[in-house]
This record gives C-alpha cells, structure tokens and sequence, in this order.
C-alpha cells in the first residue's frame, strides 16, 4: 500500500476506533485484551493509538476504570459509562447516515 | 547506576513518569507496566526469550518523554498550527518595524556623539543583532506557553477586513507619482539655479550672496542639474513601463551619483559658499557639528530609502499582476 492511500485509510479509520471501543466495552476489559479483539473483527488499531484514546476517553468521562488486582499483574479494566453509551449511539447513526449517502452516492441517485 | 533489581521496565517507566505531573504519576506508571507486561508475554507466547522480549518492546515503545507526551496530549512542538501565523505576523512585524527605527536611532546618537564611523557601525551592528533575538526570543516564549495551557483563550480572529489592498500597477496609479516626481525635481533645479543669482541672503552691501560656491559652476552645478534632468527621464520611465531590475539598478546609479559628490563635497567645505557661511554666522557654536551630522544622515537615509523602495515595488510588481490572477 502506498503512503497515500495509508494516510487516507488511516483518516477514515480514526473515528471508527472510538465507536469500536465504546461498543465493545459494555463488557468491561483491559487494555492488550481490547486490542487484540478489535483487530480480531477487523478494526485495525495499534497499540500507541489505543492506549492513550483510552487515556482520553475516560478523561472526558465516556469510560470508568477499575483496577483488577485479582491476578499477579494488576490490570486497569475499562467499561463504557452512560456517557459514552450516548455518544455511542450518535456516532453509529452518523456512521449509518454517511453510508446510506455513499450507498446513494454509487447508485447514481444522488447526481 | 541504577540499583541491580531495577529491570529495564523499571526503568522505561520512571523515565516516562518523570516528565507527568506528580499526582498523575502513580497511575500512569501502573498503566504502562500493565502495556508492557502484556505486550512481552505476547511476544514470549510466540517464542522469544524474556530479555529479548522485553527489550524488543521498549524499542517499539520508543523514546519514553515521547510515549508520555502522548499519553497526555502534550504538544511535541514549540507553536503549533493554532498559534503559528499569530506568532509570525507578530515577530515579522516587530523585526520590520522596531529594528530599523533602533539601529537608525542608533547610528544617529553615535553619529551625533562624535564616535569613530567603524565604532557607529559596530555598535549599530552589535545592537540590532541582540535586539532582533531578542524580539524573537520574547513573543516565541510566550507563544510557547500559550501553546501548553490548556485553557488558552481566542486565538486572534480573521476577518476581511484584514485582505490585503491589490497594488495598483496600472498607470492611473503611477500618474501621481511621476507628477509629484516632475514638479519636485523642476523645483529643486531652479532653486540650485535661482540661488546663483537671486538669493535672498545679501551681505552688508547689499549683494545677494549664493548659498552653494560659485565655484561649483565650474562642473558640479551643472552635472546636478544633468542628474536632476536623467532623474526626470527615469521618472517619466517608471510610469512608461512600471518597475523592473534595470530600473532599480539606474535608481541605484542615480542615487549613488547625486549623494556621494553631495555628500563629498559638503563635509570637505567645498559646497557651500564661505562667504554665506560668514553672513548666516556659522558655525552656530556647538550645534555646527551636530547639524552636519544630521544633514549627511538625512542625505543617506533618503538615498537608501530611495534605492529600498525602488527594489520593494520592483519585487512586489514582479510578484505577478495581482489583478489579473485567477481571472481568465
């Protein structure tokens, strides 16, 4: 792939990484644990954008976090908060309304 | 040394945890050893030894004050883009403005004080030097930390009003300037002539006395009074054509041609008539050489001002004709 199309896959993708999160964790979970099942499904994340989006998004109040210490290595487990389960719900509306417009837009409707 | 128990996790972590605030340090080292913990045992899981591992992880981690600025959204820049064209205006402006009025100022109190011409200009030198830093260091800081707090407030607003006005390069615009240039320069040759023979100044006969030595009529009267007529043909070529680089080399010429002999002439005592000089009573005491000196500043910096502009509008012309770009 070249830089180009890198750089423009990397765009579209950025927001979808939020709404993968906060879909995803309605069920609370860690941080390598998340990485690996996003990209599992096929949301293409690494880890220096994972880490501190999570950072972010439990700052701004979207995610709660609480630390395991059940096992030998303590783990941060994050959960989708009220919060974020609105924005959820207004980013996948979005997400269906844009590509309802593509879906127009390559069906020749649109023009 | 480190002590012998601290592993080299230990020891990414305290280096990332250094640059964070202390209350958040805590939490934020918790976090990254939870990451490198599990991203080591992934790699150990496909087969590679433990230091190995490890060690492979912090190299993909990478410089650890670059990992921490982006855990917490720090800027790894100095100004970035929601402040950088504030901060240009700014410095461009204060450099543009500030910094010629303090070396000319300088120059002109060096002058005035009777210092050596290498010891003016090395003090003009030394001082505009420290001042463009430092008028380039202060509004740098203070962007620098605008830049890193949070609550900043608006950034300067763009309006239209700020556009700026197109360069008129069309003729109706030089019209003026070529007027304005025709009627100075027949002015300024016959005062050079009317002075020679009708100036108001009469000794204690009653003679009208000529400011400027009779004897200049000889050849320096008449080559300014040549160069005052190229002056008029320039000016009638400037509005003939506009401004281009051949033109301001001729400005350059011309200008060079009329202050140098000037300017040789008047502090060598040869430009002025003596017996003048005797009926205005000069020297005025101690304000002679101050007066001198101010005469040849103002000649210079007419001139290079002169020589400047020409090449401004020269460079601005050749920006391209403004109005007619995008248009078809």
């Amino acid at each position: 792939m070249d830089a180009t199309t890198a750089s423009h896959l990397q765009e579209l993708r950025r927001g979808t990484v939020v709404l993968g999160c906060l879909v995803r964790l309605r069920e609370p979970d860690y941080g390598y644990a998340l990485l690996e099942s996003l990209n599992r499904i096929g949301i293409t994340v690494d880890a220096n954008t994972l880490y501190p989006l999570l950072r972010r998004l439990e700052k701004q109040g979207l995610l709660t976090s609480e630390w395991n210490t059940d096992e030998a290595r303590p783990r941060k487990f994050y959960r989708t908060s009220p919060a974020g389960e609105q924005l959820a719900g207004v980013l996948t509306a979005d997400w269906k309304h844009i590509d309802r417009a593509l879906a127009r837009l390559t069906s020749g409707e649109g023009s | 040394m480190t002590t012998p128990a601290a592993t080299l996790t230990d020891r990414y972590v305290w280096a990332a945890a250094r640059t964070l605030p202390e209350p958040q340090r805590e939490e934020f080292g918790r976090e990254l050893r939870e990451r490198i913990g599990d991203e080591v045992d992934a790699r150990r899981g496909s087969g590679a030894p433990d230091d190995d591992a490890e060690f492979a992880v912090l190299v993909e981690l990478g410089d650890p004050a670059a990992l921490a600025a982006r855990y917490l959204d720090r800027p790894l820049h100095l100004i970035g883009p929601r402040y950088y064209l504030t901060w240009k205006r700014l410095v461009t402006m204060l450099l543009a403005i500030v910094l010629p009025i303090a070396v000319g100022a300088v120059l002109l109190a060096q002058a005035l004080a009777g210092a050596p011409v290498g010891e003016v200009f090395a003090s003009a030198f030394s001082v505009g030097f420290s001042l463009a830093v430092q008028l380039a260091f202060w509004p740098t800081l203070v962007f620098a930390i605008i830049e890193r707090n949070p609550g900043s407030g608006p950034v300067e607003r763009w309006t239209p009003e700020r556009l700026p006005t197109i360069p008129d390069d069309g003729r109706g615009g030089r019209l003026g300037d070529l007027i304005a240039s025709l009627v100075f320069l027949g002015l300024f040759a016959g005062v050079i002539i009317w002075q020679g023979y009708g100036a108001p100044v009469a000794n204690p006969l009653g003679e009208s006395v000529p400011v400027l030595s009779p004897d200049l009529w000889s050849f320096w009267i008449p080559w300014f009074l040549v160069l005052i007529g190229l002056e008029m043909v320039f000016a009638t070529a400037i509005y003939a054509w506009g401004w281009n680089w051949w033109l301001a080399i001729v400005n350059l010429l011309l200008n060079v041609a009329f202050a140098v002999p000037a300017l040789w002439l008047f502090t060598t005592g040869r430009l002025v008539n003596p017996e003048f000089l005797d009926v205005v009573g000069w020297p005025w005491g101690e304000a002679g050489g101050i007066v001198v000196t101010i005469i040849v500043f103002a000649v210079i910096a007419v001139s290079v001002w002169d020589v400047i502009d020409g090449v401004i509008k020269t460079v601005r012309r050749r920006g391209g004709s403004a109005l007619s770009l995008g248009r078809i």
